[in-house]
């Protein structure tokens, strides 16, 4: 199997390309020369090591998940700890990467889109270190859902721009960056969250993320001995899937899944799972598995989980699903609620929802596995950004 | 001869420039469409570009994107849309008709474009795909379509040149950094590229994105082959939508018009 996707004009197989108006391709293409120039530079390695070190607090730690393991009592569950990173998720360690670039570009103004809005607190987060001017274009709709992250991106000085257009989520928000993108071209750096988007960013924000698959790689040597037998994360655009799968990619012998987020559950068609229910289409700049209706147009999404409530996703998630290299499931709502309470409960981790996707998998999996095996779930966020939303879910009273 | 071909030479002739406007089909309605298509031709409109509607159009601005979104509340789609250019056939034969879109919706309907010019169809201009990428290799292949292509102040001289030899019908110039609609137009920068552009190819090099007013028409159809407006004409439509009396609009279009002379 190919480990060297994306090819040169940023497609996986038939998936990803450059499908964008014409004033962005000078940008794209200055990004990836810029990239390529830079990726294999050892001066900009050191620095981008040494934030993830030092101002994230890598490694994230491998942790032996002892109750669920007994839970289940076949294998040994270990969760490797994003939730633990400065920020408190994955998405630090593609902002931490991506800033670098823009500083090395001599970008001085910086935007991003979010939906949890975790994306947004970490972009605003590197860009305050900086001191760049940042604009951050976020749904109405998860405004209200994620306003914890919302205040956290106003206290580190970063502009939160509310889109009201289509869907009021992470998509417009997309959509708007774009559009800010368009016009700001030359001073404007985007830094994208997910592995989505037009080439380069797929294969750049993967890049970034990948630190966390070359660490489990070693840590899972030292702590049972080999490599594990399966790797669980959620899916949205699928930033901390992809960036924990690709280091084993050629490692056939390691399954990995991605849980895609079910809704309301697959069959009412009201969910964010386009590797489950979607067709080929391009969206946001990459041909990449849709939801859209049979006109072409981009269906609506819904998820318990902001983060994933989005109607695409990465290509190179499309191609390693049609080569059947990793396989993608989905969870409804209903089951994630209920993993999150489990994992909180039996673990004393409060997940992201979108992170409690992949716990939720663990009901389906488990009885499968045998006890000496080892399965890793890749723990992208924690759960404090969503309290809010819990509490309004469930009903409860403060 | 091709229609927009024959078009351009026609007010080539005669000594004048091209007039392009763009309105989305379906906004209000297709039916009020297809009146205000008419419409726009006999107030002075050479060439139509009819917007395909897109739910996530990102090089648009609200003006736009809003027509789109009321469009697609009616269930327009490409289909309908070139059912519509087939009524519009009825009674004009001779004003090129372009549709301009996403890739997206151009792939769904890929075999429908694919014969599209046999109900009337001239062109596409497809927003979302770099121009130096052939329709063809996505199975947009149509000989008898002309593919307009996108240039912008961004654009490379190689790409320039890659871009050109993947167009035909005319050169689409876009004369801001920006979205549909957006304002500041960098005049020296805009003549110097068409000037560029037009020291390389015979193709004509039209001139849109933000054009507005009078003077924006005068000045930029001294030095392109026409100018494209599109945003003034959709919020036009929309104001004057409820109760369908577009004399207002035709009004606008004439008055370009006699800016572009």
């Amino acid at each position: 199997m190919k480990d060297n996707l994306p090819d040169k004009d940023g497609f996986f197989g038939e998936y990803g390309g450059k499908f964008v108006p014409e004033t962005l391709m000078y940008a794209l293409n200055e990004l990836e020369q810029t990239y390529k120039t830079l990726k294999d530079n050892n001066d900009f390695n050191a620095e981008f090591h040494k934030d993830l070190a030092e101002f994230v607090g890598r490694p994230s730690p491998l942790y032996f998940a002892k109750r669920l393991t007994e839970h289940y009592s076949t294998a040994s569950i270990w969760l490797k700890r994003e939730d633990l990173n400065h920020t408190g998720a994955h998405k630090i360690n593609n902002t931490v990467g991506q800033i670098l670039l823009a500083k090395y570009m001599g970008k001085k103004r910086i935007i991003a889109e979010t939906g949890a809005g975790q994306h947004g607190v970490a972009t605003a987060t590197v860009a305050a270190r900086l001191g760049l001017d940042c604009h951050i274009y976020m749904g109405s709709e998860d405004v209200r859902r994620q306003s914890l992250n919302v205040y956290r991106m106003k206290l580190l000085g970063a502009e939160v721009h509310e889109v009201n257009s289509g869907s009021a989520t992470l998509k417009d928000a997309l959509n708007e960056a774009l559009r800010d993108w368009v016009t700001n071209i030359e001073d404007t750096y985007y830094i994208i969250g997910s592995v989505t988007g037009p080439h380069p960013y797929p294969m750049i924000v993967r890049d970034f993320n990948a630190v966390v698959g070359y660490e489990l790689i070693e840590q899972s040597q030292e702590s049972f001995g080999r490599m594990p037998d399966s790797i669980i994360a959620c899916v949205g655009g699928g930033s901390n899937a992809m960036g924990i799968f690709y280091p084993f990619i050629k490692m056939k012998d390691v399954e990995l899944i991605g849980v895609e987020a079910a809704g309301k559950g697959i069959e009412t068609g009201e969910h964010a799972a386009p590797l489950n229910d979607g067709t080929p289409g391009v969206l946001h700049g990459a041909k990449s598995y849709l939801m859209q209706d049979e006109d072409g147009q981009v269906r609506g999404t819904a998820s318990i989980s902001a983060g994933l409530d989005y109607p695409g996703v990465g290509p190179e998630h499309s191609w390693l699903k049609d080569m059947k290299r990793a396989k993608y499931v989905a969870v409804s709502d209903d089951e994630v609620m209920k993993a999150f309470h489990m994992v909180n409960q039996m673990e004393g981790i409060l997940p992201a929802l979108e992170t409690a996707h992949a716990f939720a998998y663990l009901d389906e999996l488990m009885p499968n596995m045998n006890q000496g095996q080892h399965v890793v779930i890749n723990v992208s966020g924690r759960g404090d950004k969503d309290l809010n939303s819990v509490v309004e879910i469930e009903d409860i009273q403060l | 001869m091709k229609r927009i071909e024959k078009r351009l030479a026609e007010l080539s002739k005669n000594n004048s420039k091209a007039f392009v406007g763009y309105i989305v089909a379906g906004d209000p309605d297709l039916e009020t469409s297809l009146d205000l298509m008419h419409l726009s031709v006999d107030s002075g409109i050479d060439i139509l570009e009819i917007g395909v509607p897109f739910t996530d159009p990102i090089a648009e601005g609200p003006t736009i994107q809003q027509a789109h979104d009321r469009s697609l509340e009616n269930d327009t789609n490409l289909q309908k849309i070139i059912e519509l250019v087939g009524r519009f056939r009825k009674k004009d034969n001779e004003t090129p008709i372009i549709l301009m879109g996403y890739i997206n919706n151009f792939l769904t309907y890929k075999d429908l474009i694919n014969s599209s010019h046999k109900v009337g169809v001239d062109g596409v201009l497809v927003v979302d795909i770099p121009g130096e990428l052939s329709l063809k290799a996505y199975g947009i292949d149509n000989e008898d379509l002309d593919i307009i292509s996108l240039i912008s102040p961004t654009t490379s001289k190689d790409r320039i040149q890659e871009i050109i030899s993947n167009s035909s019908g005319f050169i689409y110039y876009v004369t801001l950094r920006g979205v549909t609609g957006s304002s500041h137009l960098d005049e020296k920068e805009i003549e110097k590229n068409i000037d560029y552009i037009k020291s390389i190819t015979t193709t004509p090099v039209m001139a849109g994105f933000g054009i507005k007013s009078k003077d924006d028409v005068q000045l930029l159809s001294s030095f392109s082959d026409g100018v494209v407006i599109g945003s003034s004409i959709v919020e036009l439509i929309h104001k004057n939508s409820e109760n369908k009396d577009f004399r207002e609009v035709s009004d606008y279009i004439s008055s370009m018009k006699d800016a572009i002379r």
